[in-house]
């Protein structure tokens, strides 16, 4: 628990210390995490170059200007994350830092053979919408899917009153604000309850060389904005058409969840085994609102996914329930954060990894943190994890951070290898231990993907899952 | 006596084989292999295991009574003086617990013939349950002696799900959950691995199915118990009813129901035996491991064991049970 300590110092007193959305915390935070370092020659070349690549890019949308300024200003003093900084010390980015890193250029990948959906959905190609597809009847009146520009001036005035205003980020962050190319906007209206799923697929079109070592980043950036009693599904998935395809993905999700409205989240990061995967999805709930997190994670070389879901109001419902698996020489990182400052919020979090490769490594850091105002939160987290092969790592950190004194909080981490009890069952009916192992490594992720809400994407899911073991 | 000398297994077995060659059995007819129904059971690791088995015999034989190897090309039966033929012969069964080496069965000697129901009764502990688990290789357990011979072939060179697929089947007395793993795909698995072995063509989901919903009224089950997660939030009854449900699907030339009655109701009880009386045939035999007299009130056994302490100390028929039932274990033990 020192570690946990350490990790609340740099980053969550701050946040407790002052009202959060006031804006010199933003400061305030960067600079605790980074006092004593300088600006780091690498990222200032990055965010320079990042810079460049957009100023031919048509965006001149302020909110996105905001984000630019804001991030261009973080990067000054953050320098890139070593292992002896506690959110990075089990997860290795040196591989993303001594590589030649590229903005990607803009140049339309036409995309043959995309499987079909029925759903509303934007395809994201290296952070650029290129395609967008909504039936007429898909979406209910007033709710908006689409570029940050094409919003009309109320909706462009609502939606940046939440963009981008979040100050616990870190450099990945960062690198997403200065380098997004465009916003994505879904907006849902008050009382509205949308039926179908926003499905947001998106795609690695530039692929780098792993000899040369040239790593074309991209930024996708997604806000949604749900208004009070709204209800919507928001599908995520990450693809590569080349499964040894070398790139670097870092994405940006924020979702503001208001009053009495709900947001189930599906997240399915399938991303080749050479590629980079980093993450943040940021939540925002008011009262009485919902947020459901879906997630299965394979891909990447390294992949992580930064969550951070702040509580604005009392009796939240805040459900995580997340899969990862590495069959390959991969690192797997999910970093989650819950930050209850409001009565009577209710999170429930299930984390299961799987490690197949001797040389590949989970890594699971939960933080629950209850604050003062908090009473009478109901708090459960559990992770399970399965080792399959010797040297197989797994490195967590579930941390629970209580302050109020009237919660009810519960926590629980399990490694192991698969229960002989289960294979004797298998055998003794019959089933030879290669298929019972088989039978028994893919239920353990059944658990999770038969969360995921749509029957479309938990098949996906459970086909990919099944594809790679 | 064949299984004496089919014993000779890991090196373990080698100083239990001298006290055994060192008094001979009187010589007989050697058991064959396999029995002509069994023909098309016969596969090739069985008759690899058989090869292995004669090649060793060879080296030790001297003393011992078999004039000829088994072969598994000769026909001829081992019937016994009543014509019966054995299914299962367990001679002299020791085993420990792997992990502490403690040791539980302490010779247990058992001959269950074609088309015969036993039970084996006993006080906790008396090892009735280790027995069971030892019959299908459960890897707890550890064989430190004797023989397990069934259908002519050494259960103890063959691997659990061998040991299945040759027609052994136990009921759990606590059978584990599997999340996540359906209890419709799990019967399919394990139906289909059956298939396999006899060389027969597998049966798809929807095959299956139809094939299941019959079943399940052998134990009075709705379909919806097909697409539960195996055992998951199973009650007690439906863990037993879904044990046997397994074994009117998968079939056994042996059943070993090890305290199928325990935690059951007197109708779930009633429907499980109906089940269970309506899967014996002539063939088929069943093991039983209980507690009470009242299961053998609706299974009628043929004969009745006592365990106690490692060893079958007393063997006689239902009027064992009886005498039981009144006075309790003193009556026999003492």
């Amino acid at each position: 628990m020192a570690a946990a300590t350490v990790l609340s110092r740099l980053s969550l007193i701050p946040n407790l210390s002052s009202k959060p959305k006031s804006k010199p915390n933003r400061r305030t935070t960067t600079s605790v995490s980074v006092r004593a370092s300088f600006s780091d020659p690498f990222v200032l070349q990055l965010a320079e170059s990042l810079e460049d690549s957009l100023s031919i890019s048509p965006s001149s949308s302020s909110s996105l200007q905001r984000i630019r300024d804001s991030s261009a200003e973080t990067l000054l003093s953050t320098p890139w994350p070593s292992r002896k900084d506690e959110p990075f010390r089990f997860t290795d980015t040196s591989f993303i830092r001594y590589s030649q890193i590229e903005p990607v250029s803009r140049n339309s990948t036409n995309l043959e053979n995309l499987n079909e959906t029925h759903f509303p959905n934007a395809v994201i190609i290296d952070g650029f919408v290129s395609n967008l597809t909504i039936g007429e009847s898909d979406l209910p009146k007033g709710v908006y899917f689409g570029s940050y520009s094409g919003l009309g001036e109320e909706l462009t005035n609502r939606v940046s009153e939440f963009v981008g205003d979040f100050d616990s980020g870190d450099l990945f962050w960062s690198i997403n604000g200065i380098g997004a190319p465009e916003l994505t906007v879904i907006y849902v209206p008050v009382g509205c309850k949308v039926e179908k799923p926003i499905y947001l697929r998106y795609f690695a079109g530039e692929i780098g060389d792993q000899e040369t070592k040239r790593l074309p980043v991209s930024n996708p950036r997604v806000f949604v904005l749900v208004e009070e009693g709204g209800e919507i599904g928001i599908v995520e998935e990450f693809v590569c058409r080349d499964e040894d395809g070398f790139y670097w993905t870092n994405p940006v999700l924020e979702v503001v969840v208001l009053k009495n409205a709900k947001v189930k989240h599906s997240y399915l990061q399938k991303e080749s085994m050479a590629s980079a995967h980093i993450k943040w999805t940021f939540v925002r709930q008011e009262a009485e609102s919902e947020y459901e997190l879906v997630e299965v994670s394979t891909g990447g070389r390294l992949g992580r996914h930064n969550l951070h879901v702040q509580q604005l109001g009392p009796d939240t419902l805040t459900e995580l329930t997340t899969f990862h698996m590495c069959v390959n020489e991969q690192t797997l990182d999910l970093h989650s954060r819950i930050v209850l400052d409001h009565p009577r919020g209710s999170s429930r979090q299930l984390h299961k990894c799987i490690v197949a490769h001797s040389s590949g490594q989970a890594v699971f850091d939960g933080n629950v943190r209850v604050n003062r105002l908090a009473q009478q939160t109901n708090a459960g987290q559990l992770t399970r994890s399965l080792l399959l092969k010797p040297r197989a790592t797994v490195n967590i950190k579930p941390n629970l951070q209580i302050i109020a004194d009237d919660v009810k909080c519960s926590h629980g981490a399990a490694i192991s290898d698969l229960e002989e009890d289960q294979l004797f069952y298998f055998q003794a009916r019959g089933i030879d231990l290669k298929s019972a192992r088989r039978a028994l490594i893919s239920s353990f992720g059944a658990e999770v993907i038969e969360r995921f809400p749509n029957r479309e994407i938990r098949d996906q899911a459970r086909n990919h899952v099944k594809g790679l073991l | 006596m064949a299984g004496v000398n089919l014993q000779l297994r890991h090196g373990y077995s080698i100083a239990q084989f001298v006290p055994t060659v060192s008094s001979p059995p009187p010589p007989r007819v050697v058991r064959l292999g396999i029995s002509p129904s069994r023909v098309l059971c016969c596969n090739l690791r069985a008759k690899i295991a058989a090869g292995l088995t004669s090649r060793r015999l060879d080296t030790v034989s001297v003393s011992s009574a078999v004039d000829s190897p088994p072969s598994s090309d000769s026909l001829t039966e081992d019937r016994d003086d009543k014509g019966r033929i054995p299914l299962l012969e367990v001679r002299d069964l020791r085993a420990v617990i792997v992990e502490s080496r403690q040791e539980i069965l302490k010779g247990v000697n058992l001959v269950v013939y074609e088309g015969e129901v036993h039970a084996v009764m006993g006080k906790n502990g008396s090892g009735k349950s280790t027995f069971s688990k030892v019959l299908v290789g459960h890897p707890d357990y550890e064989v430190t002696g004797g023989s397990i011979v069934f259908k002519g072939q050494n259960l103890l060179d063959m691997e659990p799900e061998e040991r299945s697929l040759a027609g052994l089947f136990m009921s759990f007395q606590s059978p584990v959950e599997i999340p996540g793993v359906s209890n419709m795909d799990f019967l399919n698995m394990a139906f289909n691995a059956r298939k396999r072995k006899l060389g027969q063509p597998e049966l798809d989901p929807i095959q299956f199915y139809s094939l299941l919903v019959s079943k399940l009224e052998v134990v009075n089950m709705k379909t919806d118990f097909l697409n539960r997660n195996v055992n998951e939030g199973f009650s007690g009854g439906e863990r037993k009813r879904n044990e046997i449900l397994q074994l009117a699907v998968l079939g056994a030339e042996l059943a070993i129901l090890d305290e199928i009655d325990s935690g059951l109701d007197v109708d779930a009880l009633q429907d499980v035996a109906k089940a269970v009386n309506g899967l014996l045939t002539p063939k088929n035999s069943v093991l039983m491991i209980t507690h009470y007299q009242r299961l053998l009130d609706y299974i009628k056994p043929t004969l009745i064991h006592i365990m106690e302490n490692g060893r079958i100390i007393r063997t006689g028929d239902n009027s064992l049970a009886k005498l039981l039932e009144k006075e309790g274990y003193k009556a026999i033990s003492g």
